[in-house]
């Protein structure tokens, strides 16, 4: 029998394997951030170990760096201190660190494709769940904790029970590709199969509709696959995953011959089997916003505030998951979503801060200014993202809209810097998480595209963006 | 393993309700605990007594890869996680870092056992006794891999036969 495109790639990558337990997986690339990477460097001290393969080991500084002006002294002791730590650690285990002042400096899962570190093929580990990401490029990558991170650090191993192979259909063309995005893709998916829906498996997307998206937005959907509960997700390379890596920084010397063998060997046989099946039809799809604590509480903007029996489809958990929601939220059922008035505006984050997002929600933006009760930042996802952007001119159109344009950095999509919501605060955000206090003690996250995000911000509610000129 | 129970009635117990992000700094574990599960219960620091155990509905800890999450929870007292499924990360931190055993537990356990229960799990067996109510459930009993990573005491000190 045939296998999947995962099972391939797992099957290259096996040490050690017995039946029934768990497998040793050889780990390729191993990125590193300063959040979950302290305790994992003090247990190697403690032990006296070194790091195995340094040069398989790249790190950066994203979740808690500030993202105003970098020339300044890190006001926030504690994260001061996890900044210099991880500098520290760097230094001491030989390991490449892209650290606040470099031009390379960025979130994690953004700079990894870009400096050509992600390939297909190949096993990636972060300390982070949304390594997820690196998926869009046909590579097994998923997020692990501090214990794991050390073992891959010590090793370059890991022990892993196999997921099982999991595949989503997306059939169809979008009719409007401006207003209806990655985003809106993968938070229906989400809202359709669950939050735990991808639970123990390794999601491959197929299919028409994501064949025709651009690495970046393969990305948008790879990065979310972990809100589904999935350990990664994974979507077979092509010709636009090469052309995206031909030339990266640290793309391989021996690029062209790897590429030969990818397009051959790195998709799913024929004959291979799935254990799980779903498929998700783009024709008609509208775009999405959360309207509740986690993502799968989603539903299309032209529909109103579900009513929790009606969510819950009889299921008593699922019920009060709703009505708990809600109240968190302070909405009522049956208020339309573009009703929603927001207050602030967040377009950043892995899931939608790369340069083809800032783009798109430029247009929305350019010529036009923001509402004058909402506050709005743009994050770029790395120094490069925003250099990038800076070039084509999108600072000034987002500046000029009275828009913030920030540093690179993880910022308000988790709340560990200064960019924080107040209790209260009602935000659209370009994130992936709408989990209760994510952004901030008493915050209330939406998420949406970054073109939702950008539209609302113009209006101050949200808006349909499929009825405005994208063009 | 006996101990008194703190249920939350709900799915999809989030690792940023458990330990939220501006914490994540925090590298002294005692003074991390006093803010676990502060984001969806205030008072959770002030009732949770050592040895306690929280019992929860599908997919508790999704969510991000911190181990603050069981830490937090394991430097509040709380021995294990019972739940109807748990989010993979979580679970694995839970494991790897001794810090906590996460259990799953079937329906009947879920809606029969109630906040303040006295329970007693026994990991042998795979059963849960309900002290307070006299009643007996199954738990799902750890892989194979699994229980010899808790057994060895983590991740660490496990060494593969
Ligand atoms: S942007 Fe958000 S989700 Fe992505 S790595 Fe940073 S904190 Fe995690």
């Amino acid at each position: 029998m045939g296998k999947t495109l995962f099972e391939k790639i797992w099957d290259a990558h096996i040490v050690v394997e017995k039946e029934n337990s768990p497998s040793l997986i050889y780990i390729d690339r191993h990125l590193v951030h300063e959040v979950t990477s302290p305790q994992a460097f003090d247990g190697l001290r403690m032990n006296n170990r070194p790091v195995r393969r340094p040069d398989l080991t790249i790190a950066t500084m994203d979740h808690n760096v500030p993202t105003n002006n970098r020339s300044l002294p890190i006001l926030d002791q504690t994260s001061a201190v996890q900044i210099q730590t991880l500098e520290k650690n760097c230094n001491d285990f030989g390991i490449q660190l892209f650290d606040i002042n470099s031009p390379n400096q960025g979130i994690v899962h953004v700079i990894g494709p870009q400096l050509g570190i992600t390939l297909p093929g190949s096993t990636i580990v972060c300390g982070d769940s949304h390594t997820s990401t690196h998926g869009a490029f046909g590579a097994l990558a998923f997020g692990i904790g501090t214990s794991e991170v050390e073992h891959v650090l010590a090793s370059q191993t890991l022990w892993l029970e196999k997921p099982k192979p999991f595949e989503i259909n997306v059939m169809g063309k979008r009719k409007n590709t401006h207003a209806v995005t990655a985003k809106d893709i993968i938070l229906s998916i989400i809202k359709n199969i669950g939050t735990s829906g991808g639970n123990g498996t390794v999601i491959e997307y197929r299919g028409e509709g994501i064949c025709d998206l651009s690495m970046e937005q393969r990305m948008t959907i790879c990065n979310m696959s972990i809100e589904a509960g999935a350990r990664a997700g994974i979507i077979a390379p092509d010709e636009k995953t090469f052309d995206y890596l031909r030339g990266r920084k640290y793309t391989p010397k021996n690029y062209e011959s790897l590429v030969d063998y990818w397009r051959d060997d790195l998709k799913t046989d024929s004959d291979a089997k799935f254990e799980k099946n779903y498929t998700l039809h783009i024709n008609h799809i509208a775009p999405q916003v959360s309207w509740g604590t986690n993502p799968g509480m989603t539903c299309d903007v032209t529909e109103s505030i579900p009513f929790p029996e009606d969510f819950s489809k009889g299921d008593q958990n699922q019920k009060k998951g709703a009505e708990k929601a809600l109240e968190y939220m302070a909405l009522k059922p049956g208020t339309p979503i573009t009703e929603i008035k927001i207050d602030r505006v967040f377009i950043g984050s892995c899931t939608n801060a790369r340069l083809d997002d800032l783009i798109e929600a430029s247009k929305v933006v350019k010529g036009r200014k923001l509402s004058q009760h909402v506050r709005a930042m743009v994050v770029p996802g790395s120094q490069m993202v925003k250099k990038q952007a800076e070039e084509l001119g999108l600072d000034k159109i987002f500046t000029d809209a009275n828009f913030e344009w920030r540093e690179s950095g993880c910022s308000m999509c988790l709340g560990m810097n200064p960019d924080i919501l107040s209790p209260g605060e009602r935000c659209a955000s370009t994130s992936n998480r709408n989990f209760e206090g994510r952004q901030g003690t008493g915050g209330r996250t939406h998420l949406v595209s970054p073109v939702m995000a950008a539209a609302a911000a113009i209006e101050g509610h949200f808006v349909d963006v499929r009825e405005m000129d994208l063009n | 393993m006996k101990g008194n129970v703190i249920k939350y009635a709900r799915d999809n117990i989030d690792t940023d309700v458990i330990i939220p992000g501006q914490y994540l700094k925090v590298h002294d574990y005692s003074e991390l605990a006093l803010h676990a599960m502060e984001g969806l219960d205030p008072d959770f620091h002030s009732k949770v007594k050592e040895g306690d155990f929280i019992l929860s509905g599908r997919n508790f800890g999704c969510g991000s890869s911190r181990e603050h999450a069981p830490i937090a929870l394991s430097h509040s007292g709380i021995k294990a996680v019972l739940a109807l499924s748990f989010a993979r990360i979580f679970y694995r931190n839970a494991v790897d870092g001794a810090f906590l055993l996460p259990i799953e537990i079937e329906e009947d356990a879920y809606s029969n056992i109630s906040e303040g229960d006295e329970i007693d799990i026994d990991i042998h067996t795979n059963e849960i006794k309900n002290i307070t109510k006299n009643k007996t459930y199954k738990m799902k009993p750890f892989s194979e891999i699994i229980g010899k990573i808790i057994e060895a005491g983590g991740l660490f000190k496990y060494k593969p036969d």
